[in-house]
Parts: C-alpha cells; structure tokens; sequence
C-alpha cells in the first residue's frame, strides 16, 4: 500500500521526518515534557536514526547479489545466535563490514538483532540492540584496510567490540529502569555486567580469530567470481 | 469471530502508536496507571491468562523500581529515614512508582504489539516504507529453516564418507566445523543462484508490487476514527496543561478539574480498547449461539 502516490516527494519525507524530528524529540523531551523521561526520547530517537539509515539504503541502488548475500549473512548470524552463551552475530557482522563495507555491516548487525528476537523475545530493547551492533558494523567498515591486514587488530577490534555493546546496553538498562541517568546506578550496572561483558568480549575474539581467516576466503571468491 | 489481531495491520500499527508512544512522554499517576492496566489487560487478552506466571518478573521489577528510586533520588521534602547520611524521602517512592508503572506498562504493550505484530505483517508495514529491507529480512527468514535442513543432509554425507571421526570431543568440533564451513560456501552461492534467477524474472526492472492478503476493511475504519477521535481528546486536555504534576518537594493532590477528567476518561477508553473489542465480541458469540 502506499498513500502518497509523488515518488520524489515520498523520498524527500523519508529522509526529512526522520531528520526534523530527531532534534525535535530532544527539543520536545527538554523543555516540554517532564526533564525525566530520557527513556522515551533516548527509544524515539534510536528508532528514527534506524529510520533514517533504512531511508537512506533505500534511495541507493544496490545489485541483487548483493542484498542477497546481506541477506544470506543474516541468517548465518542469526542461526549462530542459537549457540549457548557464545553469540557469533558480532563476528559475523565485523567480517561482513570488512569485506563487503560499513553499510552491509551495519545492516547485517541491525537486523540479526531484530531477527533474532522473533525467537528470543521483541522489546523495548530490540531497537537498541539494533542501533548497537549496526554501529559496531559501521566502525568496523570504516576501519577494515587496517583489520584486513592484521589479524591482531581484528581480534582486538572483537574483544573492544563486546565491551562496547556491553556498555551501550547498560546504558539502556539505567535509563530504562532507573528511571534516569545516574552515574552511581551505571556504574554498579557495569560491575554487575561485568562477567557477561567478559564472556561477550572473549567469544567476539575467539570467533574471529577462528572464522576470519575461513570467511573472509569464502567472501573474497564470491566477490571476485561473481563481481559483487 | 474477529479478535484484535485481524484487523489491517496499519491499523493496529496506528492504535499502537496512539495508545503507547503520548504518555509514556510525561508522567502523571493516572495516566501512567491506565497505561499499565490496558498494557497488561491487551497483553492477556492476546496471550491469554497462562501467560500471568511467566510475567510476575515483570511485577516484580516494578515494585523495585520504586525502592531503587528513592535511594538514588534525594529530592522530596517528607523524609522518611537518613541512610548512609542521604535522606530517603516519601516523594522520591511515588515518584519511582508512578515512572516504574509506566516502564512496565510500556514493556507489556510491546510484548502485546509483537505478540499481534507477527513477521509477516511486519514485512507488509516496512515494505511500505523500504521494500529493499523487507526484502531482505524475508529472505533471511526464508534461510535460517533451509540452512537447518541443508547441514542436516551436510552432516549425513560427512558421515557417509567416514569423515565424522570417532565421536570424541576434538572430533565432533572438527567435524562440526567442516560442516559449517562446507555451509557457509553453499548458502553464498545458494544466495549468488537465488539472485540471478531473480534477476531473470526481472527484479530490480522496475516499481515492485506486492501480494498481500490485508484489506482496509469497515472495522479497520472504525477502529482508527475512534482511536483518532479519543487521541484529539486526550491531547487536547494534555496540551491545555491538565496533566501537569508535581512530585517534588510534595506530591501535588489530584484535583477534579474538568479538563483531567475528560483526558483521562479519553485515554482510558482507548488504552482498554482492545480489551473492550474482544469483550464485545465474546458477548456477541454467545448471543449468536443462544439463538441457535
């Protein structure tokens, strides 16, 4: 179904809502309502800036093979997920923004999230988890001459990576239930976090010191037999 | 019989919207009171009363997130005890109450909505906005069963060739892993295969349509003119300043002012809406089967 028929000026409201209403949900949140309600503004902005990212792929053009193997590599992500405890979709995500750039990544990392919790549960939080492992797709495109090169600094960019969802989460979880940001209740949320940031940090190394090497093979002769 | 999650999903999208996203922007106790009576009512009314034992987690928090308020918040002029030589005051509770009402609230009109929301209305409401994305996600969904059934068979040829090793641990992992690995190279050239043939038939030509079974039906336009008309309700005494209220330093009174009582009568209706549709229809069925 689409209501406005004007394709250019359906484009231009894709990129312009989201756009205007990102400042203007921080706007409405400080100096409207309540002064406390970082929860909702933090969710409403989370979502339009996926929004905004989703706009943008879509007024690119991209090849079918390649939203295809975005597509195969979601669901590779997604069916790691299912692993006890150990989740490859960080991994699987930083090997696909290396080799097939930061928008494959980011979009293998958002919606593996969003996937994945058809089976393990949507919230509130699916939008953050998004918004988390898309940036980490992103940083990682935008680093990948220096990981492909070095091995060390992929497994390093993992381990950092884990730490950095980690952290983005238990912002969620302080703003969400804490009711506001306070640095005591982040703090002692980080240290309670703790193991589980440890075991997120160890399992992102590990998988990408294992399937680097293999995957980044397979993704190499894919791209250059079919010229993705 | 018509329940909630048969109406057109833009419709449901639209209901959501209106009942869940206004109020969790401010806080005021009765509105943050609605909202989880009709949170948790629309999420028992869809999943029906077994699932009460799975959520008193849910409960749970919310009466803690009254206590973690008070001892991290010090505003409030009634002081109920000093604690490490920080003051726990009477007002910083409320406070935690009402805000952890209206998170729990809102996490059970998410888990409702996505109960409602299943994947494939999903894809209809996001292929309206990026057909590209509801693209891939529906093929990805489409893999992760094929993968399962495609490492089946993997695995089954690997033994076959006497190549699943003796059973041991370092075996199985081994073998575990080739079969992964034999995977991954499958499903991109299943996946460079799948592209092509969409190529071939014309994918990417041209504007793409879509094949959906939803139809804007009477009851779709009932329902969104009454949740738009109960929504201008609301948010005309919101903007009128009737919802303004104060925790600190006291805990403001309720007054009956008109203006309070028509919103909150307003978004009452419409956070118990789907409750309302599906006693309306159990009422009816019955009806229909006494006259048999």
């Amino acid at each position: 179904m689409i209501v406005i028929k004007n394709a250019s000026l359906r484009k231009f409201l894709k990129i312009a809502v989201p756009f205007v209403l990102i400042p203007g949900c921080i706007a409405l949140g400080v100096f409207v309502f309540d002064e406390k309600r970082y929860a909702f503004v933090s969710l409403a902005v989370t979502v339009l800036a996926l929004l905004l990212f989703a706009a943008g792929f879509e007024q690119k053009k991209t090849g079918t093979r390649r939203l295809v193997i975005v597509a195969v590599m979601v669901a590779l992500s997604v069916a790691g997920r299912f692993i006890p405890l150990f989740k490859p979709i960080t991994a699987i995500t930083v090997i696909t923004a290396v080799y097939l750039g930061g928008e494959a990544g980011f979009l293998v990392g958002a919606l593996s999230a969003v996937i994945s919790n058809f089976f393990f549960g949507q919230g509130p939080w699916t939008p953050f988890q998004m918004f988390a492992w898309g940036m980490i797709g992103l940083a990682a495109g935008f680093l990948s001459g220096g990981l492909k090169k070095s091995r060390w600094l992929l497994v390093a960019y993992g381990a950092a990576a884990g730490v950095v969802y980690s952290m983005i989460m238990d912002v969620w979880t302080v703003v969400w239930y804490g009711g506001g940001f306070y640095a005591g209740l982040y703090l002692s949320a980080i240290v309670s976090a703790a193991p589980y940031t440890l075991l997120y940090a160890v399992s992102n190394a590990v998988f990408l010191a294992l399937l680097a090497k293999p995957f980044g093979e397979k993704l190499e002769r894919v791209k250059i037999k079919y010229g993705i | 019989m018509r329940e909630f999650d048969g109406y057109n999903p833009i419709s449901i999208f639209i209901y959501f919207a209106a009942a869940a996203i206004l109020p969790m922007f401010f806080l005021h106790p009765l509105t943050a009171a609605l909202m989880l009576s009709g949170g948790v009512g629309f999420f028992f009314s869809v999943g029906g009363w077994k699932s009460v034992k799975s959520n008193l987690f849910f409960m749970f928090l919310a009466l803690a997130g009254a206590f973690i308020n008070p001892l991290f918040n010090h505003n409030g002029a009634t002081v109920l005890f000093v604690l490490n030589d920080n003051p726990v005051t009477l007002e910083a509770f409320w406070y935690g109450l009402a805000s952890s009402a209206l998170i729990i609230g809102g996490i059970f009109w998410f888990r409702a909505f996505s109960k409602i929301m299943t994947s494939d209305k999903l894809l209809y409401l996001l292929g309206t906005f990026s057909p590209k994305i509801a693209l891939i996600i529906s093929m990805a969904l489409r893999y992760i069963p094929l993968f399962a059934v495609q490492a089946e068979k993997t695995s089954d040829a690997q033994k076959a060739l006497g190549l699943a090793g003796d059973g041991s641990v370092p075996e199985r992992l081994k073998s575990g892993i080739r079969v992964f690995s034999v995977m991954v190279t499958w499903t991109l050239e299943n996946g460079i295969v799948t592209a092509d043939s969409m190529e071939a038939r014309g994918y990417g030509s041209g504007k793409r349509t879509f094949f959906s079974v939803y139809r804007f039906h009477r009851r779709d336009y009932l329902l969104v003119g009454t949740t738009a008309a109960l929504f201008a309700v609301f948010a005309f005494c919101l903007a009128s300043g009737a919802f303004e209220f104060s925790f600190y330093p006291y805990t403001d009174a309720l007054n009956a002012d008109w203006r309070l009582l028509a919103g909150t009568a307003a978004y009452g209706l419409l956070a118990f809406l789907p409750v309302i549709i599906k006693g309306g229809e159990a009422v009816k069925w019955r009806y229909l089967r006494s006259e048999i």
